[in-house]
C-alpha cells in the first residue's frame, strides 16, 4: 500500500514540522530550476491540440519546432524551415533545416512535416488545429528529403502566420502510439524535454543538450499551476516562483518586491462592447447609433481610472503596426452622441442590455461604467451576467441581446483580424454585413504584391471604423512579475519562450 | 448484523443510481459542452464533427445506459477537455484529497475535543466565554481569509514555510490547518453544548452520588453518550473534506478532487462530473456506514437492525 504509507508519513512529517517550525525545511533546495506560474493548468501535450497560448501553449513552443517562428512583432523568423519562397501564387516552397533529430533519435526531414500536417487534418486535431482551414492547404509535396512544397487552393498571404502554430512531432512516435499517449509523453526537436507533468500541479521540463539552435540558459523549467492570484504574488514575493502569468490590474503593483518587478504589457487583444445588429434592440442596426454609442463613452477616462492608465484606446480594428494611421479613436462627445440619436429617430434614446462573461476580468465593472455614460445620452441600460457556455453560444449564433464585453483577436495579422468582420463569418459575434466590406477583404487576402494589399486593407479598415460594429474600448493589458535576477522579453501574445529566459 | 449489513448495500447502490442519474440530468441542462471547447473560431461543421466524435450526437437515454454500463466494469469514460481517462484523472488526485482530508480532519479532532470538554466543564468561566467567542470568529471567518493570513505571516514574512504546491510534509501544514481551523471551529461548540446536555443528565447525577471518582464519571459515563452528535457531525465534516475542499485547494494550488470537480463544472466536462460526483456519493454513503457502526461501539443501548 503505496498510499497509506505516503500519507502517513507526511502526517508524522506535518506534526514535526508543527511542532517545531525552525527544523530546515527540506523543500529549499540548491540547484534552482525556474518556476513559472499560471493560473491555468496544461491541457494536452498533444502539439495539434494546442488551444491556449499559456501554460499549454508555452510547453508546445519549448518541446517542438515548427518550420516558422513567430518573432515578438509578427514577423516570421526560420526554425524548422530556414528559407522559404513563393514558387507560384498556390505554391509555396521550404527548406527544411538538416541534421535535426528528435530527442527519441528519429530525423527531421520532408516526411516527417508530411505526416505530421495530415494528422492535423483528421478528428479530433482538425476541431483544434486551424492549418489546413485557414490557408486553404491541400496538398503537401515531398520534392526530396530537405524540401517540401505546400500547395493551397487559392493565393493566400497567411501561410506563414498558421505554420507558426503548427508544430512538428516525431513522425513514427505519432504514428504508432495512442493519442492520449502522445497527450502524456511529448516527443519533439525542441530547445527542452518534457521530463514529468502531475495535473493541476507542476510540469517539468529539463534542457535538451542535443538541440539544433542555440543551447537554452536555463536548464530545468516548471509550470506551475496556481490557481489564485494572490497566491502566485506570494509565492513571486517570497522568492519561490521566478516569473507569473496573469496578474489582475487591481493586484498589479503587488508584483514589485526586494526580489521581483512588475512588467506590464500593452496587450495584443482589443477589448470593446460587441454591438448585436441582429439582437433585441432594432436601433443598433442603424450606423449612426452605433456611431453614437462610440461618441457617448469616454474610452481614455475609464482607461486612466478603472485600468490604472495601464494601456491606450483602440485605433483600427487591426493592431499596429498594420493599422490604417489615418483613423483617430471617436472623440468623447455626448452633444455629438445626442445628435446622431436624435437623426436616427432615436431623440429619446431606447432600452439597452449589456451582457459580460467570466471570460475577461472586470466584465461587469466594465459594463456597468459604459452603461453609466449611456444613460447620459439618454439610453436606458440593464446588466446581465452570462455563464460562459451561454455567452461563447450567444457569440457564435450572434444573437446576444444588446452591447456586449468581448476581446478578439491576440494577433498581429491584418488579414486574419479583418476577416472575422465579414458577413456570416463564425466569429462575426455582432452580426454586421457589408457586401463591399467582403470584397475589399477578400480581395486583400488574395493579393501577393505588399503595399497593393496593404492598400485594400486600409480601405476595409477604414469603412468597418466608421461602419462602428463596436463600441471600440482598449487593447487589453497584461502584467507579468519577474525576478531580479533573471531578464526576459516578454510577448503581447502571452505565449512564453523559457528558451529565451537568461540570468542577469 | 448481517440483516443490516444488506440492507445498507441495497440502499448504498439506490443512493449511486440516483446520483448518477441526476447528475447526468443535470449536467446535460447546463448546455452544449462543444460551445466551451471548440476553438473560437470553429464552424457549425467542425463543432457537429466533435460532438460526434465525443458521442454527444446520440439519444440521451443511450448516452445514459452506456455511461452505467461502462460505469459498472470500472470504466468512466474519457473526459472530454483534458482527453484522458476519467479513472486516471481523478486517482491521481485522490492521495493528495486523502492527505488533506485526514491531516485537517484530525487536527481538528485534536483542537476541538479537549477544547470542547475544558469548556464544558469550565461553564460561563472567563476561558469559556475566550474560547466559545473564539470559535464563532473561526466559524465566522472565510476559509479564503484564513489561509491567505496563514500564507503572509508563515510563508512570506516569517519563511517558515512554503506558500503553496505539493510535495513534501511541509506543503501540508498551512493547508492542512486552514482546514482544520474552520472545522474545529464548529465542533467545539457542539462538544461543548452536547457535553453539557448530558452532564445534566439523570444518570450521571445517579453516577456522582454513587460515590463514583469524578474522572470515571466524565470519561466513561459523559464522554462516550455526548460523542453521539459529535461523531455524526464529525462524520459529515469528514465526508466533505475527502470529496474536496475547494477553496482551500485553490489557494494552496493543492492538487485535489474540489479542484478537478469545479473545473469539470465549469468546462462542462460531463464525464469527469460524473465521475467526481460518483466518488464523492461513495464517500458519503462509507462514511454514513462508518459512523452508524461507530455508534454501537460508543453507545451499547444502539442496535444496528
Amino acid at each position: 500500500m503505496k498510499l497509506s504509507r505516503n500519507w502517513a508519513g507526511r502526517l508524522l512529517a506535518a506534526t514535526v514540522l508543527l511542532a517545531a517550525p525552525a527544523l530546515s525545511p527540506s523543500w529549499a533546495q540548491d540547484a534552482k530550476p525556474i518556476v513559472i506560474a499560471s493560473s491555468e493548468d496544461v491541457i494536452s501535450l498533444d502539439p495539434h491540440m494546442l488551444d491556449s497560448n499559456n501554460p499549454t501553449g508555452s510547453v508546445i513552443w519549448s518541446v517542438f519546432d515548427s518550420l516558422v517562428r513567430r518573432d515578438l512583432d509578427g514577423s516570421p523568423q526560420p526554425r524548422l524551415a530556414t528559407s522559404w519562397e513563393r514558387v507560384d501564387d498556390v505554391t509555396w516552397r521550404f527548406k527544411l533545416r538538416e541534421g535535426v533529430k528528435f530527442t527519441n533519435g528519429e530525423p527531421f526531414n520532408a516526411e516527417a512535416v508530411k505526416i505530421n500536417f495530415a494528422r492535423m487534418d483528421t478528428a479530433p486535431f482538425n476541431s483544434v488545429q486551424q492549418l489546413h482551414d485557414q490557408t486553404g492547404l491541400k496538398e503537401v509535396r515531398v520534392v526530396d528529403d530537405y524540401t517540401i512544397e505546400l500547395v493551397t487552393a487559392a493565393p493566400t498571404v497567411n501561410m506563414l502566420y498558421w505554420l507558426e502554430e503548427a508544430f512538428i512531432a516525431a513522425p513514427k512516435y505519432i504514428t504508432e502510439t495512442s493519442p492520449d499517449e502522445v497527450a502524456k509523453a511529448p516527443i519533439g526537436s525542441g530547445p527542452y524535454k518534457f521530463v514529468d507533468w502531475r495535473r493541476g500541479d507542476a510540469l517539468v521540463l529539463t534542457r535538451n543538450d542535443d538541440y539544433w539552435g542555440e543551447k537554452p540558459a536555463v536548464k530545468d523549467v516548471v509550470f506551475r499551476n496556481i490557481p489564485e492570484v494572490s497566491s502566485r504574488l506570494n509565492e513571486l514575493r517570497a522568492g519561490t516562483v521566478d516569473l507569473v502569468i496573469g496578474i489582475t490590474p487591481d493586484s498589479a503593483d503587488q508584483a514589485n518586491s526586494d526580489v521581483s518587478d512588475l512588467v506590464k504589457i500593452e496587450g495584443l487583444r482589443k477589448m470593446h462592447m460587441g454591438i448585436s445588429i441582429k439582437g433585441e434592440q432594432p436601433a443598433l442596426a442603424d450606423a449612426r447609433v452605433r456611431q453614437a454609442l462610440n461618441h457617448a463613452v469616454d474610452v481614455p477616462t475609464i482607461i486612466s481610472s478603472l485600468l490604472g492608465g495601464s494601456t491606450s484606446s483602440l485605433l483600427s480594428v487591426v493592431n499596429p503596426p498594420n493599422n490604417n494611421p489615418a483613423l483617430t479613436p471617436f472623440a468623447y462627445d455626448p452633444e455629438k452622441a445626442k445628435a446622431l440619436l436624435a437623426e436616427a429617430g432615436y431623440a429619446d434614446g431606447f432600452p439597452l442590455t449589456l451582457q459580460w462573461s467570466t471570460r475577461f476580468d472586470g466584465g461587469k465593472e466594465v459594463s456597468e461604467v459604459v452603461g453609466s455614460f449611456l444613460e447620459q445620452v439618454g439610453i436606458k441600460p440593464t446588466y446581465e451576467a452570462v455563464e460562459l457556455g451561454q455567452f461563447r453560444e450567444g457569440l457564435s449564433k450572434a444573437s446576444l441581446k444588446g452591447i456586449y464585453f468581448q476581446g478578439w483577436a491576440a494577433l498581429i495579422n491584418p488579414s486574419v483580424e479583418l476577416v472575422i468582420l465579414t458577413c456570416g463569418h463564425v466569429d462575426n459575434s455582432s452580426g454586421y454585413c457589408n457586401p463591399k466590406y467582403d470584397e475589399l477583404v477578400l480581395k486583400a487576402s488574395q493579393t501577393l504584391d505588399d503595399a497593393e494589399r496593404q492598400t485594400l486593407e486600409f480601405q476595409a479598415q477604414e469603412i468597418i471604423w466608421n461602419d462602428a460594429p463596436w463600441l471600440y474600448l482598449w487593447r487589453l493589458p497584461s502584467f507579468f512579475g519577474l525576478s531580479k535576477q533573471l531578464s526576459y522579453e516578454f510577448r503581447a501574445d502571452n505565449y512564453l519562450e523559457p528558451y529565451l529566459i537568461t540570468y542577469k | 448484523m448481517l440483516p443490516f449489513l444488506i440492507k445498507r448495500l441495497l440502499q448504498a447502490i439506490l443512493v449511486l443510481i440516483g446520483v448518477s442519474f441526476l447528475t447526468f440530468i443535470v449536467a446535460h441542462l447546463t448546455g452544449d459542452p462543444v460551445e466551451l471547447m471548440a476553438r473560437e473560431n470553429a464552424t457549425e461543421e467542425d463543432k457537429q464533427q466533435l460532438r460526434e466524435y465525443l458521442g454527444l450526437d446520440r439519444p440521451l437515454a443511450e448516452q445514459y445506459l452506456s455511461f452505467i454500463g461502462n460505469a459498472l466494469q470500472g470504466d468512466l469514460g474519457y473526459s472530454f477537455v483534458q482527453r484522458a481517462k476519467v479513472t486516471e484523472l481523478i486517482a491521481e488526485r485522490v492521495p493528495a484529497t486523502l492527505e488533506l482530508a485526514a491531516a485537517g480532519f484530525l487536527l481538528s479532532l485534536v483542537i476541538a475535543i479537549p477544547l470542547g470538554i475544558i469548556i464544558a466543564l469550565k461553564r460561563n468561566t472567563f476561558w469559556d466565554l475566550v474560547v466559545t467567542a473564539l470559535a464563532m470568529i473561526g466559524q465566522a471567518a472565510p476559509g479564503f481569509w484564513i489561509g491567505l493570513m496563514l500564507i503572509v505571516l508563515f510563508a512570506v514574512e516569517l519563511k517558515l514555510l512554503p506558500v503553496s504546491g505539493y510535495g513534501g510534509g511541509a506543503y501540508l501544514v498551512l493547508p492542512a490547518i486552514t482546514l482544520a481551523l474552520q472545522s474545529a471551529a464548529r465542533l467545539t461548540r457542539l462538544v461543548r453544548a452536547s457535553m453539557l446536555e448530558v452532564l445534566d443528565a439523570d444518570y450521571i447525577r445517579t453516577a456522582r452520588s454513587k460515590g463514583l471518582r469524578e474522572r470515571t464519571v466524565l470519561f466513561v459515563h459523559a464522554f462516550r453518550s455526548s460523542m453521539i452528535p459529535v461523531v455524526t457531525m464529525a462524520g459529515l465534516e469528514l465526508a466533505e473534506l475527502v470529496s474536496g475542499a475547494f477553496i482551500t485547494e485553490t489557494i494552496f494550488a493543492w492538487p485535489g478532487v474540489g479542484r478537478l470537480a469545479v473545473n469539470a463544472v465549469y468546462q462542462r466536462d460531463f464525464p469527469l462530473i460524473q465521475g467526481v460526483v460518483l466518488l464523492a456519493a461513495v464517500f458519503f454513503v462509507v462514511i454514513n456506514f462508518l459512523i452508524d457502526v461507530l455508534y454501537v461501539v460508543i453507545d451499547p443501548r444502539v442496535k444496528l437492525k
